[in-house]
């Protein structure tokens, strides 16, 4: 099917049948890979993206839900990739391991932020963390300027 | 840090550094050896036998390239440190890379990565600070002697002029390698022994960092694998490709000892232009398996009753007889004897399984996250028949490695794709896949009895562990002691005198692997939880039942003395809480840990704090130091409370995460991480928190219960986890 999808600003003309999960066709179309596959059943949160202004599980989340909405993908949280908030209190504070799993909780982070100050957002999110960076995240969470 | 880092490196000579121009004739190259027991010797072939480099640009620009892998635990920083220091040369300015891969890329594993190399590095930096200084003077024309190097420039001290590396890289490079080239003295340390930030952190933050998964080549085809779900299984025959497919390969297994297993197909991938449209027309396959009449004993159920039997009666191997165990027990005043069971467990990085490959007739490159960038190598020399010479192979960040991706199963099977399709592919295992087709951390049991006499002092010691050998599986000789079994239950740093230690190999056919920090994820369990009861037993405080054991080993007793320090919060705790200890020492580096604990319910625990007391020796990067003590401990904390694998009939019985809990942020303890330098050889830093966090938790469970809990995981119950 042929459709058009607006991913951090920028309209993309795609062609891949309607019923395939937003999160492929974000890595493997558009060829935005900072969105990362976890599970496929919504337990790990590492395909976590905004889709107007709410938090999808993009591994579960259809492509034809999103059409004709805003999507936010990691790689537009901020204008040059270091300078939300949250970015910068991560780089502060250190948090990434291994770094897999930090696209989908800087996204739930910032969506949770909405709303929540920065502690109260990251006890919002239920992101897993195989590394356990998680002592990290609340140090950063404690100084990102809501 | 007052102290220097004494070292167990080798000494070094001629044959461990080569120096060149680097491509085009321009530049200077350092190419070194990682570890002693290669040598870097250029070939005069197209083989390049090194596995790092410093290259210094005519444009200044500074490389450094690393045969290993950055996996999360920060060692790309650590070794930029480490030669940036001597290299004379601001560590902002360097860039680090994994090399491509040559066939003695280190494996990363052992938590090595700054074990034994650092005398290495620093030599390597030091020399290549050196030559350019050597250089530098011939060019200004002056003495040697007069010059000194500092932030990339060689300065003449009595005129300050200076020139850049850049400007005599070339010439540099035709000098002579020197081999005691002095170092950086300690005092003088500006990146070594500092919480530098790590290099690859930006890109973590916000979607930068290309892992393996997310390699993407021009006329690239994405595959999915679908493997036999009983393990031994074998394709009865190839299905029909559906109509939507590019192709559908099916895919020869690899053994335990990374080599095909020729004619043994036991995997068929779909080849489509996406991800999902593999997956889906993967699971739309009708495909027939064979099952051999082995694989049925490939069960829990009959795995651990074959160990009670060999627990029992089976003949062992003895790799450690010290004095007259049974004579010590007759004489033991309190004995205690207990035996704890272990399953299998899997390693569940969150990046799955996955590599890029590209083959034709007369190529192969390969883009993997790996471990073992040397046996990708050869595994692609294996796959295609091609000359070394003509593969390359790319070393991407790893999403977690755990010590699941040394091994070469996706690696085959991408290539084999590749070679049958003739165009580049990506494969990718869906979680079902990873999850049902890992290689396993070994199930065991392990039985410890234990004599003390009145003032406690351990009189005998004798533990026998049953279980299943990774070595033995990949060909290790079967009348050796398997270390990777044994480790953690030899050569205990408690005063003993009687001490024997057996191991009884569990034939059960099972793949098993390296899992962090491996055989001391088991044995220390059995070691803390048995410590603990001879502290009961002798009325003691754990803490100070064994800084009394360790009275003749000064480092472990001093490691001891701190956790006493650093919780003594531990003696005014409210009546729910209470606190459990434990101790290891691996990986050269040694770990104790108090944690505080409550029960609010009879089959749940809660963490609430976790003191951890490092000593490896000389911490490289506090930073990351502190990070891996955290990692470690999650990982160790969320295996033991609810991490198993069952085995039903050849099947693994958990798919994915919502069976196979781990820690979320909710269940995360306050961690402090308390860094001794004790000067001593440095020690690894990746797996030495995760073998005491086990057993901590389960001595304070039988502070807050009276139960002790001897067969993990602690809370089977528990063990579901949730997306909410």
């Amino acid at each position: 099917m042929q459709m058009t999808l607006n991913v951090n600003g920028t309209n993309y003309p795609i062609n891949v049948d309607e019923t395939t999960p937003l999160l492929w066709v974000l890595r493997d179309v558009i060829g935005l890979t900072g969105t990362k596959y976890g599970c496929g059943i919504e337990v790990c949160w590492a395909c976590s993206v905004m889709v107007n202004g709410q938090i999808e599980k993009s591994c579960k989340y259809e492509v034809k839900e999103a059409i004709g909405k805003k999507i936010t993908t990691i790689e537009g949280l901020s204008a040059d990739g270091l300078s939300h908030p949250a970015q910068k209190a991560w780089v502060e504070c250190q948090v990434p391991q291994c770094g897999y799993c930090q696209s989908g909780v800087l996204m739930a982070m910032s969506i949770a932020m909405q709303g929540h100050t920065p502690t109260d957002a990251l006890n919002e999110i239920k992101n897993l963390c195989v590394c356990g960076t998680y002592q990290r995240m609340r140090e950063a969470a404690a100084v990102t300027k809501a | 840090m007052t102290q220097d880092t004494k070292t167990q490196d080798q000494g070094l000579d001629r044959r461990d550094f080569f120096a060149r121009t680097a491509a085009g004739g321009a530049g200077f190259l350092l190419g070194f050896a990682f570890d002693a027991s290669t040598r870097a010797m250029e070939a005069s072939g197209t083989e390049a036998i090194v596995n790092s480099y410093i290259k210094v640009g005519i444009d200044d620009s500074i490389t450094i390239l690393f045969g290993g892998c950055e996996l999360g635990q920060g060692t790309m920083t650590g070794l930029a440190q480490i030669i940036a220091e001597d290299l004379m040369v601001d560590l902002n300015n360097v860039k680090v890379e994994t090399a491509l891969a040559s066939s003695i890329s280190y494996t990363t594993a052992g938590s090595g990565g700054m074990r034994n190399r650092y005398t290495r590095l620093r030599t390597a930096g030091a020399a290549a600070r050196d030559m350019f200084v050597a250089a530098g003077a011939a060019a200004m024309a002056v003495p040697v002697a007069e010059c000194i190097a500092n932030n990339g420039k060689v300065i003449h001290q009595p005129t300050s002029n200076s020139v850049t590396y850049g400007s005599v890289a070339t010439q540099a490079a035709a000098l002579p390698v020197p081999l005691t080239p002095a170092l950086v003295p300690v005092a003088n340390f500006r990146y070594i022994g500092k919480p530098v930030p790590r290099i690859d952190i930006p890109s973590k933050v916000n979607g930068k960092a290309q892992f393996g998964i997310d390699v993407r080549l021009p006329n690239m085809a994405y595959a999915v694998i679908r493997q036999c779900p009983t393990l031994g299984g074998t394709l009865t025959s190839t299905p029909a490709k559906p109509a939507s497919a590019i192709a559908v390969v099916p895919c020869t297994a690899q053994d335990n000892r990374g080599a095909q297993v020729a004619g043994t197909i036991n995997a068929v991938a779909v080849v489509a232009d996406n991800t999902w449209k593999a997956w889906q027309l993967s699971k739309s396959l009708s495909v027939k398996w064979t099952i051999p009449a082995t694989s049925a004993a490939m069960d829990t159920a009959a795995i651990n009753t074959q160990a009670t039997s060999l627990m029992a009666t089976g003949t062992p191997i003895v790799p450690e007889n010290v004095g007259d165990v049974n004579g010590a027990f007759l004489g033991a005043s309190k004995i205690v004897e207990a035996t704890y069971s272990f399953p299998y467990l899997a390693h569940a990085t969150l990046e799955p399984m996955n590599c890029t490959a590209s083959v034709t007739p007369t190529s192969c490159e390969v883009w993997a996250p790996t471990q073992a960038a040397n046996s990708v190598l050869a595994t692609a020399r294996a796959v295609t028949g091609l000359a070394t010479n003509q593969i390359i192979v790319h070393t991407t960040y790893l999403g977690g490695g755990l010590g699941r991706k040394i091994e070469q199963d996706y690696i085959s099977q991408a290539i084999q794709i590749s070679k049958a399709t003739g165009r580049p592919i990506k494969l990718w295992w869906p979680r079902e896949e990873d999850f049902t087709h890992d290689v396993y951390r070994p199930t065991a049991l392990v039985r410890v009895k234990a004599g003390i006499d009145l003032a406690g002092n351990i009189v005998s010691w004798y533990s026998r562990n049953v279980s299943p050998s990774i070595l033995r599986q990949r060909g290790a000789a079967l009348t050796t002691n398997d270390s990777q079994a044994t480790d953690g239950l030899l050569a205990l740093k408690y005063a003993m005198s009687s001490r024997k230690a057996e191991w009884v190999p569990n034939p059960a056919a099972v793949p098993v692997g390296f899992w962090r920090s491996v055989g001391h994820s088991i044995n220390t369990y059995a070691v803390e939880c048995m410590i603990d009861e001879l502290a009961f037993a002798a009325n003691l405080d754990p803490i100070l039942y064994r800084q009394l054991l360790f009275a003749s080993n000064p480092r472990a007793k001093a490691l001891m003395d701190k956790a006493d320090e650093v919780s003594q919060w531990r003696k005014t705790l409210p009546a729910t809480r209470k606190w459990g200890t434990a101790f290891c020492e691996s990986f050269g580096t040694m770990v104790a840990m108090v944690v505080e604990c409550s029960a609010p319910t009879a089959t749940s625990v809660k963490v609430h704090r976790v003191e951890i007391i490092v000593d490896c020796g000389f911490a490289v990067n506090p930073n990351s130091i502190e990070a891996q003590m955290q990692g470690g401990m999650v990982h160790g904390l969320a295996a033991a409370l609810w991490g198993q694998i069952p085995f039903k009939l050849g099947a693994a019985q958990v798919k994915n995460f919502n069976n196979y809990r781990m820690l979320k942020l909710g269940d995360m303890p306050r961690v402090t991480v308390t860094i001794v330098n004790s000067g001593t050889p440095t020690g690894g830093a990746g797996e030495p928190a995760t073998p005491p966090i086990g057993p901590a938790v389960a001595n304070a469970w039988f502070r807050l219960t009276g139960t002790r809990i001897r067969s993990l995981p602690m809370f089977p119950t528990q063990s579901a986890m949730g997306g909410g």
